[in-house]
Formats: C-alpha cells, sequence, structure tokens
C-alpha cells in the first residue's frame, strides 16, 4: 500500500487542538508515529516540547486517543521496560509500546536509561524528535546541538561564538547497542519514514527498536515556519542527516542522489547566522564523514 | 506450619519478597543490599519464583521500571541503600504520588561523605518527607514479616501508598538469626493478588496518567494523600493483629512498649539497636531504675498518639538516632517526639542521642549510660545537651 493511502486510513490519535508551534516538525513526527501504531498503543511522552504542547494532557483534559504517561525527562526508556514486561506476561504483546522523546530525554538526561534498554533489548518502540536543543524551555543546548549553533545557553559574542563542539551522533551510538533496530527518518522523505515506523513497530515485538527522527524546529532555529519540509530535505541532501537503517540483515543507506554542501544547508536558518568559515568547513568535515562512515557500514564504500 | 531457617536480614527480605509472588523485580547491587537482589534473581534462575527480573543500570532505572509494571498492574519489589536512594529520589517520589502500592526493602547505611558503605539510617531518614510509609526493623523475622505485610498495607484501597521495610545494613543484613519462613499457601492466603487499577494504563481504558495538573487539583492530591498516609495507622494495626492471629507474631503495630507500664525513664529506640536496648532496660530494672523501652516501628507515618500516650506519666526520655538533623543539632527522630509531645514536651527531662553511624556499634555501656544520665536528670524537665555516642579522643 502506499504511504498516502496508510495515512489516509489511518486515525489520528493525537488531539487536534494541541498547542505546538506553527511549523512543528515534533508534531508531525508524533502524529505519524500514532497513526501507524493506532489504537492499541500505550505511548510514553517524557517533558519536552511534545509534552509542553498538552499531548499528556493538561487542564483536566486529555491530548490523545491512546493511553499516555508523561514519566521523567530521565527514564521514559525504563518506565516503559516495566510497561512492556508486564504486558508480554499478560500475553498481550500485541500493545504497542512507544516512547516519543526529544533529544534531551534521549541524548542527555534520559541517555543512561535508553543505554540500558537498548542493550537489554526490550520490546518497545523508541522514536526521538531531534530539534537538536531544549526547544520547550527557550533553547537551550543539548549533545544534539550541532557545532556553532546560537542556543540561550550559548549564545553568540564576541569571545564565544555558538555552540563549541560537534552534536553527539546517537542513531549510531544506538545501533552499536546491537539492539533489534535502528534507523534515522526525516520528514521530508515521508515514504521512507512511514516504511521505517512500520518495521520499528514490527521489529518492538522482538526487541528494542530505535527510530532519529530529524525534527526541524522553526522556533528555535529560526526561520520561516512553511519551511520546514524543505530545511529536513536540505538536511538531509547535505550528507549531516543521511538516511539509513539498521536491522539484523546489517546496515543500509539510502543514496543521496543529488548531494549539497553544508554551505547551501545552514544558508537562512537564523542559528547557523553567526558560522565562521572555520565552523562551516568543519562542519562540511563532520558531513562527509559521517556519510562515509555510514556508507562503510553499509558495504557502501568508494 | 512453616520452616524455620537460618537467614540474614537480606535474605529474609529475599524469603518474604518471593512469598508475595512479585511480576517483576528490577534491582542493582550495592553495599549491603545486594545478596537480596542476587538470591532473587537465584530463585527466578531455579524457578523457584515466576518473576521478571530486570538487570538494570542503576537504581533510578530499578525504581523507574518497577514504576512501569505497577503502572500496568503489576505487584512489584525492589531493594536499596544510601546512594542507590539518593540516586533513585526522582522516581522514588513519583513512585508515592502516583500512589502505586509496592515494597521496598532498605538495608540502611550512611550517606556519603566521608567515603563509607557502613550502617547508618541517614538515607532512610533523609527520604521521609517522599510520601512512602517506612517501618524500621529490628530482627530478621521482623523483615520477613514486614516484607508480607507491607503489601497488605501498600495494596490497601484506603492506602494506596507504597511501603519501605528498612533495617540494619550488615547489622541485619548481614547476620544470620533463626527465622521461620511461612508456607507458600499461608501467605496466598493472607495476601491476595494485587487488584489496584487506578493508575493502570490499557488501550482497552485509555487515559492520561498525570497529565499536567492545576496547583487547585495538584493540593487535592496531597491532601488525599495525607489523608491516606494518617489514615494507615489504623489499617496497620488491623494488618497487626491479623498476621498475629494467623502466624503468632505480632509487633504492636506503629509502635512497640517494652516494660514502659510503670517506668519513670524511657529510652526511644529504632530498628537493631533495640535487642541492646531492652537488655539494657533489664540491667538498669536490676539496678532499681524504673526504665522502660519505646521502639519506633512506623516513623511513616508518624505514631504521635501512640507516643503521647506511652509517654503518659513517665518522667523523662531519651531518643537514640541513628542519624543526624542537620539545622536542628539532634537526632531526627528527637524531633519528631518533641513535635509528638507539643506543649507537654517541657514536661519532661528529655535528650537526643546520637550514635552508631557509619557502622559504630550502639553498645550496651552506650545506652546503659543514657538510662543512668535519664534516671540523674529525670526530676528536672527541661532539654538537656545532646549524647554522642562516640569514642574519647
Amino acid at each position: 500500500m502506499s504511504y498516502l493511502d496508510v495515512l489516509k486510513n489511518a486515525e489520528d490519535m493525537v488531539s487536534p487542538g494541541i498547542s505546538a508551534c506553527q511549523g512543528c516538525g515534533g508534531e508531525l513526527i508524533l502524529r505519524r508515529v500514532l497513526q501507524i501504531a493506532g489504537p492499541n498503543t500505550i505511548v510514553g511522552v517524557p517533558p519536552g516540547c511534545m509534552a509542553g504542547a498538552g499531548v499528556v494532557g493538561w487542564n483536566y483534559q486529555n491530548g490523545m486517543k491512546i493511553p499516555v504517561h508523561i514519566p521523567l525527562l530521565t527514564n521514559i526508556a525504563s518506565f516503559l521496560t516495566g510497561v512492556s514486561q508486564m504486558y508480554e506476561r499478560k500475553g498481550r504483546l500485541d500493545v504497542n509500546v512507544v516512547a516519543v522523546a526529544g533529544d534531551g530525554g534521549t541524548a542527555d538526561a534520559g541517555f543512561q536509561a535508553l543505554s540500558a534498554a537498548a542493550e537489554r533489548d526490550e520490546k518497545m518502540l523508541y522514536v526521538c524528535y531531534d530539534n537538536e536543543g531544549y526547544m520547550n524551555t527557550g533553547y537551550q543546548r543539548s549533545s544534539t546541538t550541532s557545532l556553532g549553533s546560537r542556543t540561550s545557553t550559548t549564545p553568540i559574542g564576541d569571545v564565544i561564538n555558538g555552540k563549541r563542539q560537534h552534536q553527539k551522533y546517537v542513531p549510531l551510538i544506538l545501533a552499536m547497542h546491537e539492539c533489534s533496530y535502528v534507523a534515522t527518518v526525516s520528514p521530508s522523505d515521508m515514504p521512507d519514514m512511514i516504511r521505517k515506523i512500520e518495521k520499528g513497530l514490527e521489529a518492538s515485538k522482538k526487541g528494542f527498536a530505535y527510530i532519529h527522527a530529524f525534527s526541524p524546529c522553526p522556533t528555535g532555529w529560526s526561520y520561516k515556519e512553511d519551511m520546514g519540509i524543505e530545511v529536513a530535505g536540505q538536511a538531509v541532501r547535505s550528507n549531516l542527516f543521511p538516511l539509513w537503517e539498521r536491522d539484523e540483515e546489517g546496515f543500509r543507506l539510502k543514496k543521496n542522489p543529488s548531494p549539497i554542501s553544508v554551505r547551501e544547508f545552514v544558508e537562512g536558518i537564523g542559528k547557523f547566522r553567526t558560522l565562521t568559515e572555520k565552523d562551516k568547513d568543519a562542519l562540511q568535515e563532520l558531513a562527509d564523514r559521517r556519510y562515509a562512515t555510514v556508507a562503510a557500514l553499509a558495504g557502501m564504500a568508494e | 506450619m512453616g520452616e524455620i531457617k537460618v537467614l540474614t536480614g537480606n535474605y529474609a527480605a529475599s524469603e518474604a519478597a518471593a512469598l508475595c509472588r512479585p511480576d517483576l523485580v528490577a534491582a542493582y547491587p550495592i553495599t549491603p543490599q545486594s545478596s537480596v537482589a542476587e538470591k532473587l534473581a537465584e530463585f527466578a534462575a531455579t524457578g523457584r519464583i515466576d518473576s521478571n527480573i530486570v538487570q538494570v543500570e542503576g537504581e533510578h532505572s530499578a525504581m523507574s521500571v518497577v514504576q512501569g509494571a505497577a503502572a500496568a498492574g503489576g505487584r512489584v519489589f525492589t531493594a536499596t541503600a544510601a546512594q542507590g536512594l539518593a540516586f533513585m529520589y526522582e522516581p522514588y517520589f513519583r513512585m508515592s504520588t502516583l500512589r502505586l502500592p509496592m515494597v521496598m526493602a532498605i538495608s540502611t547505611r550512611e550517606m556519603t561523605s566521608p567515603e563509607t558503605v557502613w550502617s547508618g539510617q541517614q538515607d532512610a531518614i533523609s527520604v521521609r518527607e517522599a510520601g512512602w510509609i517506612q517501618v524500621y526493623c529490628d530482627s530478621n523475622q521482623e523483615i520477613l514479616d514486614m516484607v508480607i505485610q507491607g503489601y497488605r498495607i501498600a495494596e490497601h484501597p484506603d492506602v494506596l501508598i507504597p511501603v519501605n521495610v528498612c533495617y540494619d545494613g550488615f547489622y541485619s543484613s548481614h547476620l544470620t538469626e533463626g527465622v521461620d519462613v511461612p508456607t507458600q499457601k499461608e501467605i496466598d492466603e493472607f495476601l491476595p493478588a494485587p487488584s489496584f487499577d487506578h493508575a493502570a494504563l490499557d488501550p482497552k481504558d485509555p487515559f492520561s496518567l498525570d497529565p499536567m495538573t492545576p496547583g487547585p487539583l495538584l493540593m487535592k492530591y496531597r491532601k488525599d494523600h495525607l489523608e491516606a498516609m494518617t489514615g494507615a495507622e489504623d489499617i496497620i494495626e488491623e494488618i497487626d493483629r491479623e498476621f498475629a492471629e494467623k502466624f503468632g507474631r505480632s509487633y504492636g503495630g506503629m509502635i512497640e512498649e517494652y516494660r514502659t507500664e510503670d517506668a519513670d525513664v524511657v529510652i526511644i529506640t529504632i530498628a537493631g539497636m533495640t535487642g541492646t536496648g531492652k537488655d539494657a532496660v533489664d540491667i538498669a530494672r536490676n539496678k532499681g531504675i524504673r526504665a522502660g523501652l519505646i521502639k519506633l516501628r512506623f516513623i511513616r507515618p508518624f505514631p504521635a498518639k501512640k507516643i503521647r500516650k506511652a509517654l503518659e506519666g513517665k518522667k523523662a526520655f531519651c531518643v537514640i538516632d541513628r542519624s543526624v538533623s542537620f539545622g536542628w543539632s539532634e537526632g531526627p527522630n528527637h524531633t519528631e517526639v518533641k513535635a509528638a509531645l507539643g506543649d507537654a514536651t517541657e514536661t519532661y527531662a528529655h535528650f537526643s542521642a546520637i550514635g552508631g553511624l557509619g557502622g559504630a556499634d550502639i553498645s550496651l555501656k552506650d545506652i546503659h549510660g543514657t538510662i543512668e544520665r535519664l534516671e540523674a536528670v529525670k526530676d528536672e524537665p527541661g532539654e538537656k545537651e545532646v549524647m554522642w555516642y562516640m569514642e574519647e579522643d
């Protein structure tokens, strides 16, 4: 079935009235993931943009049509381990156990629990919507914020110019856990994203499935609200965000038929406004290295 | 009829947890608790229990995993100590405020620094405002019995508050005693399968567990929690009586009293020091001092009414703490006993004694010295200087 038919026939599990920013990548990812997961799902959404947007419920109202819990920022993978194991005990493995977490709850404060759950290969689908910072609390730096980015804790100054370190490449770290499934997705490639969500849900019946989603953020990154899909697409084309997956058969990288330079990608995005030439060179080197690494893992090395 | 087994305190906790048929156990090794988790893993490996054992990467996750399982309706167990308890504080607080029932054993240990792995109650005492029920045990039999009773208390529909079963690290956790271990059948009769479902995540009945909650409603949750905690006092006493009927062992509920009836001076103890305290009382009695003892069993809820009644007509008391209250410069239970007595405090001669930190012994000589001091000051109401059980420099 075409992904369009899949989405057309799948019910939206999230209330239409949530308060995410216009053009939010996270909301788009959340809705698609839960559309595919469907009503027989328990979802955990730790503190972050999506929780802040009200999908975990607020003011006496629910934000979902399915059971939802806002765990701690630090423990979503552990909390859902308990839920998942109890459901397996009850003989109800048909229930999908899904986490939808930001990069703070994934790569920083929640990383220990995530790493442990991946290592134990707990049966769940964990989706990280990576908007490269603590956007819900006012755009602070995270470990997935890319080099040179302006955030409210890595501001632009005469002495220090934005974040001084490269982002941590979480999906590859997760793949090294030898868990059941790992993939990267971007809302700019919806057929690929839907396929990988379906695959991730299937894998979550056998073990830990991790999907790392590029989540463009107009509010934190400063670009026009209707440019999100284009920004995400440019990130993929720049090779800063290659689309790949790793399952029991190994790594597969989606070929990038029309690569662009990192310089083209960062153009017009406010958070990169003060990148120096040196920063741009460093980001280009990172993109080249990242793509080459994944290509080599996928047996596609030159 | 059960069987008498020679068990350490930790193994008593494991045996009891096993008898309670937990759906899931998640624990992380830490001295002096580790053998609780090891023994339960062994029980699962040999098929003696049908429980999921989750080998987590730290105590924060231990409490988080059991929280998830309890939110799916499971009966869960974990155990910890000291730094491990501190590390799990975040989900620990949430367990009680979600009103999810469970039992967690704490093999109590002094908090670092200075670096230590030995006994002390600073860990458990420091989290007594986190909404859990806490009971402190002084024998391995009591540990076993209270883990079992703990589930009855925690899962009682009018309580729904998790329970800490605390006992002295090493002194209780690692020393053996004969323990009467009930049969599985007896426990199954005493402890039915869990039936709480107020927080059950289930697609068949979707709801938001813990949405963003406005202040006025949050206040209602807090008030309910406090009232359930207070109400738990009667339920604890009821369950103690029911347990006594079935198993022939009663612990007196909230507190235990020893030779207090005609006492002038009373020492108030907690956990393992109690046995030494009772011996000290006997020796003092032989010398003509009318001494008695109150053992604090539950400190959350705090047995204020029971303490007031037990101290009625007495002249002097000393609360012996195995932990300190930073900011009060005395033992925390001394502060709480004074709060329980209110205005009546000044009618007593009283003082705080502190000892046994970091594994230091609380000796018969220490407690006897306390009783003699109480006898000496019993007719001079008012608070006296804190007594530290320390070796002379």
